[in-house]
């Protein structure tokens, strides 16, 4: 009987003992997270003044202003161009732009379908938001 | 030995799924309103939303009606205001007919907008779809 128990308890004591290995692998770890920066981060540090007090809003943006004209042409940023032009040219502005507004405004005899090919024509680029101008009378 | 006695749901669950179709095909109807036929612009980047609507529609020649009933520009205000009233973020669709001028979607877009609508959506059709 005596010999049974020895002998189980010499089973269970058989085994690798992990505790010493995981507290080096962490001590590793902890060491590159400490030390890998300080070989990445090189170059000269410098102060940027007044960052804090510049204000955020002042940032200037690509604008995206359409204007459809009686005629069937288009005016984008105040040039004209073709649909086929403005096809090309809208995901160059848009993907520039940080708000991805598009203004739209036409002239009073447009067509609402022509407006609404053009807004979709946007949405389809990538506009974010579509803004619809109407003229004060 | 006694037969067991069980029920037959096979024909309730047919009643059922019945039932859930035709709410499906019915649903989208009541809530929207879509009866005054108007050609809507077609349009490739369209989103599905099927829920009530206060829906305004302006048609080709120059008839104004809201969820289908037949307003008088004039009347369009109040009856958007007195809808408006119930619930402020209750989507606002419009439905012009793709040859009317802009300057009159715009004119109704800005009543709207008076009115306190919080969301507005032109309505197109997908060229798919046709």
């Amino acid at each position: 009987m005596r010999k049974r128990r020895r002998l189980r308890f010499d089973h269970h004591s058989q085994g690798l003992i992990l505790n010493s290995l995981v507290d080096i692998a962490l001590s590793l770890v902890i060491g590159f997270i400490v030390v890998i920066p300080l070989f990445f981060e090189s170059g000269i540090f410098v102060n940027t003044p007044g960052v804090a007090k510049a204000g955020s809003t002042q940032v200037s943006d690509i604008k995206v202003n359409i204007y459809l004209l009686d005629d069937g042409g288009i005016l984008l940023n105040e040039e004209l161009v073709t649909y086929e032009r403005l096809e090309e040219l809208l995901p160059e502005l848009l993907a520039r732009s940080i708000a991805r507004k598009v203004i739209i405004s036409t002239e009073p005899d447009v067509r609402y379908e022509r407006v609404i090919h053009v807004l979709d024509l946007a949405k389809q680029n990538g506009a974010g938001e579509l803004a619809l101008l109407r003229s004060r009378r | 030995m006694k037969p067991m006695a069980n029920i037959d749901i096979l024909p309730m669950a047919c009643v059922g799924l019945i039932l859930v179709l035709a709410m499906m095909v019915l649903a989208p109807m009541i809530m929207t309103h879509t009866q005054t036929p108007v050609d809507v612009p077609r349009a490739h980047t369209a989103e599905t939303k099927t829920e009530e609507n206060l829906t305004i529609t302006y048609t080709e020649d120059s008839r104004l009606f809201v969820n289908d009933v037949e307003i008088l520009p004039e009347q369009l205000t109040d009856v958007i205001y007195q809808e408006l009233e119930k619930d402020p973020y209750q989507l606002v669709l419009i439905r012009a007919d793709k040859n009317v001028f802009h300057r009159d979607v715009l004119e109704i877009l800005a009543n709207v907008k008076k009115c306190g609508a919080k969301r507005i959506a032109c309505a197109t059709k997908n060229p798919k779809s046709e």
